[in-house]
């Protein structure tokens, strides 16, 4: 049994975090939130989602997992306005999503969860170095890096507390510094890790610039992108195996 | 296995070119191969999936090059690929000149998911079935989306193998192995890895067609050439290959071999809803058939497609009856119709009027072989290129059924009720043919002499088909096999410019038109005066032709002739030697027949040679050297 209303742009964030990274997805139905937990096919980039009941309108739900095609649902949550509420119901019996959105009703048909990839799993990494900074600060960071490069490196300088985002092309470079008064916080430590600009442009695409994001980064290290949406009640972590450095 | 060890053993074989060796090579790989033989004698052949599937990989060599920049990174991209492509000339050369696995996995920390059963720790490799596995989901993937979902997954298959798996899995991708391993090769190898000790009894022995010998103990030993010796017998072999024309699957063939050896090979039988190899035909003319089959099963050649049918009617019986006849039947219970190409594609959707044709004819089991033609209103034939307007069309294929008519000519019953008949003469599989698709089944004449035949191809060349095939009526059908129970009548080797020096009136409906024209060609006279030449240019005829003139073009040859008739007698004029006609023939013979003292075996008119003289019709001279170099 599944039954929830919820704000347009809430659904809207939440589909776009899981869909830069897969393009299928189980979405778990659980009694207090709705879950999703997916990565890429080369098993390199993972996400994280969870949407309490609270972040909803209503919210009913038993525990169900339900699998849908991502660029599906948000071609059609993305014919609501951003005012506009999201009514959804699953058909048990023939197994599809009923969504209704200012009197357009849409019946998607869903895909059989089993035959979706498995669900990753998340471990705590213990990561020396967090940084906390605002969305829009990644953005530009990634925006600059891509102009010259397809992969970046993430750096926290102990000694000078700051964190640097680089990226080294064929010709030209880039370096974003960030002083620990740019950022909202900074636990230093040794953090110096490579990563696919090809990912992190993607997780970067779902993040909301005015987001607070916690980053965790270590050495040689998967690097966790960590934000919240819908108030607080949205939570999302992205994390991405990093690249090994040639030098 | 690990892909890396089966890589590194493909690369062996490539590297190898004695063919016995090869064979020796492949055989030691399919005997070690283990759970995973099935795959790895698909990906030897450069497949995922068997022949008989009509599912493929489908990933093109753009996606490929995309998938190789992403693993190759930093800072390559697909531009960087195709230089190094146009550079080295091949896919599997490029993506092994790279150095991949830049980008690690997260499973190396504990995360991610356990898609890769292997642990996919940093170092350790995907095994043989990881690929498999891995390209048959980039096979699946399907929908929004889906592109970026292969890439990805491809991209991650490369980023986890070295230089020498990423060759060979650059070129399993795209189905191009270069391995110098044909599919001769691994149905030997198959027999030679799993069967060659079944041929090690005394009775055998004498049977085999290697060294007489046939012991397993020769195996890998050398012969005084340096070049191993092979213990499988030719039943062996035979064996295999009869298992295969059957499934149309190597990996299960030599999975049958190894598990159920040669009593599991011959249980193998055709299944309604499994395409197989159309059987080939190679050129040949009418002397070889007759002198090499005493008679010849004679049909029209029809220029179309191949189509192979597949249908069990859900009913087998009268409609309302649930008796089932054969419990082979009931195993197929309800397939189809389906039709597949030559190619053993599905056509099924873009054949509709032939889907119905056979559901409303059919009602037995059955897997036929045929030939769909395109036709005008007339029902008249229309070239091939109209036929494919139809053929692999997956939009419009009603409108497109408006526009073109289709007929379809069954030609061969491979299966039938429940009975398998590739084993049976094309005369009995013929007959059953016509029991069950009465008026679908194409004629087959039975003939004995060259007359009959000549008489059978000009009516099929007159009714606009593409001219006739041969066959040898006691053959069976062997799927896949060029071989020579099944010849196309030869094109003439080569045409002569022949001058028109007489003809006769026609008969019946054709008496008011010139019928058969004789043919000479020109003598000169060496040694004599220039003017001489000119005053007693003389020709020989070599022939009559007939063949292959439409009653339009007698009409409009009469015409041009009856200004020519120089006298007539009875029925046959002489003509002024004026036109010269290009005539095919399939073989020069002395013949005390005519002037020259040769004739024409099976003279054929291609056409006038408007653009040529009497003059520059060819001599007796050119006639005797190609009668001479035959």
């Amino acid at each position: 049994m599944f039954k929830a209303i919820v704000s347009a742009s809430t659904l809207q964030d939440a589909l776009e975090s899981v869909s830069v990274l897969v393009d299928e997805c189980k979405i778990r139905l659980n009694e207090e939130e709705l879950a999703i937990r997916a990565v890429d096919p080369a098993n390199v980039g993972m996400v994280d989602l969870s949407l309490e009941a609270a972040a909803f309108e209503s919210y009913e739900a038993d525990g169900g997992v339900i699998g849908v095609n991502l660029a599906r649902l948000q071609d059609i949550a993305g014919m609501a306005n951003s005012g506009d509420l999201v009514h959804l119901e699953l058909d048990e019996e023939t197994r599809k999503l009923h969504i209704e959105i200012d009197g357009l009703s849409y019946t998607l048909a869903l895909i059989d969860p089993d035959s979706i990839r498995q669900e990753p799993d998340i471990p705590e990494l213990d990561l020396p170095a967090e940084i906390v900074l605002e969305g829009a600060q990644i953005d530009r960071g990634i925006t600059a890096a891509d102009m010259v490069s397809d992969h970046i490196r993430l750096r926290v300088d102990e000694a000078a507390e700051a964190f640097s985002i680089e990226a080294e092309g064929d010709t030209d470079d880039v370096d974003l510094n960030l002083e620990r008064d740019d950022l909202i916080d900074l636990t230093a430590g040794p953090a110096d890790s490579l990563f696919s600009l090809d990912y992190l442009k993607d997780m970067n695409k779902a993040i909301p610039k005015d987001a607070e994001v916690v980053v965790e980064l270590g050495e040689e290290f998967p690097v966790k992108l960590h934000y919240s949406f819908a108030e607080g009640m949205g939570n999302v972590t992205f994390m991405l195996a990093p690249r090994i450095q040639s030098e | 296995m690990e892909f890396a060890a089966f890589a590194a053993r493909a690369e062996a074989i490539e590297e190898t070119e004695a063919d016995h060796a090869t064979t020796v090579l492949v055989a030691a790989l399919l005997a070690d191969a283990d759970g995973d033989l099935e795959t790895v004698v698909r990906f030897l052949l450069g497949r995922v999936f068997p022949a008989h599937e009509t599912r493929t990989l489908d990933v093109g060599p753009a996606l490929c090059r995309e998938a190789i920049a992403k693993a190759a990174g930093p800072n390559v991209d697909t531009a960087d690929v195709e230089d190094r492509l146009a550079d080295r000339g091949e896919i599997g050369a490029v993506a092994a000149s790279y150095d991949f696995g830049g980008q690690r996995g997260l499973a190396a920390f504990g995360a991610g998911n356990g898609t890769h059963a292997d642990g996919d720790v940093d170092g350790s490799g995907p095994t043989v079935a990881d690929v498999d596995g891995t390209l048959r989901s980039i096979a699946a993937a399907a929908g929004d989306g889906s592109e970026g979902t292969k890439l990805d997954t491809l991209f991650g298959l490369f980023n986890r193998i070295d230089p020498p798996a990423a060759k060979i899995l650059a070129r399993l991708v795209l189905g191009e192995m270069r391995l110098g391993v044909g599919e001769g090769t691994v149905r030997d190898a198959i027999a030679e890895a799993f069967l060659a000790t079944d041929a090690a009894t005394p009775s055998d022995a004498g049977a085999s067609g290697t060294d007489g010998d046939g012991r397993r103990e020769d195996a890998g030993q050398d012969d005084e050439n340096g070049e191993p010796v092979l213990t499988a017998t030719d039943e062996d072999v035979a064996a295999v290959e009869r298992a295969l024309q059957v499934t149309n699957d190597y990996g299960r063939v030599a999975a049958i071999a190894r598990d159920r050896g040669r009593p599991g090979l011959a249980d193998q039988r055709l299944v309604v809803g499994r395409p197989v190899q159309a059987m080939l035909a190679q050129a040949g003319t009418a002397a070889d058939a007759l002198a090499e089959w005493d008679r010849a099963a004679v049909e029209t050649k029809f220029d179309g497609a191949r189509v192979q049918v597949h249908y069990a009617p859900s009913s087998p019986t009268s409609p309302g009856s649930t008796a089932s006849t054969a419990s082979a039947v009931d195993a197929t219970d309800g397939i189809g119709p389906k039709l597949y190409s030559r190619n053993m594609d599905d056509v099924t959707a873009a054949l509709p009027e032939v889907v119905e044709l056979v559901a409303s004819r059919v009602d037995v089991p059955v897997i036929l072989d045929g030939e769909v033609v395109a036709v005008d209103e007339d029902g008249d034939p229309l070239p091939f290129q109209e036929v494919l307007r139809r053929f692999r069309r997956k939009h419009d294929v009603d409108r497109m059924r408006e526009e073109v008519d289709l007929r379809f000519h069954a030609f061969d019953c491979l299966h039938a009720g429940g009975e398998d008949l590739l084993e049976a003469p094309l005369e009995t599989r013929h007959d059953r043919l016509r029991e069950v698709v009465p008026d679908l089944a194409a004629t087959l004449t039975i003939a004995d002499d060259v007359e009959t035949i000549e008489t059978i191809e000009r009516r099929a060349l007159d009714a606009g088909h593409e001219g006739i095939m041969l066959k040898n009526p006691d053959s069976p059908y062997t799927p896949g096999d060029r071989g020579k129970n099944w010849l196309k009548r030869k094109p003439d080797v080569e045409t002569l410019d022949l001058v028109v020096t007489g003809g006769e009136w026609g008969e019946g409906r054709r008496a008011s038109l010139f019928g058969t024209f004789e043919v000479s060609v020109r003598v000169d006279r060496a040694g004599d005066g220039e003017e001489a030449v000119h005053a007693d240019r003389r020709f020989e005829p070599v022939g009559k032709v007939a063949t292959g003139i439409t009653d339009e073009r007698l009409a409009s040859l009469t015409d041009q002739f009856e200004p020519l008739v120089r006298s007539e007698e009875g029925t046959t004029v002489t003509f002024d030697p004026a036109v010269v006609f290009e005539v095919g023939y399939e073989e020069i013979q002395r013949s005390p027949t005519y002037g020259s003292g040769y004739a024409l075996r099976f003279p054929r008119f291609v056409g006038v040679r408007e653009d040529k003289d009497v003059t520059d019709a060819d001599t007796l001279e050119r006639l005797e050297r190609l009668a001479d170099a035959q």
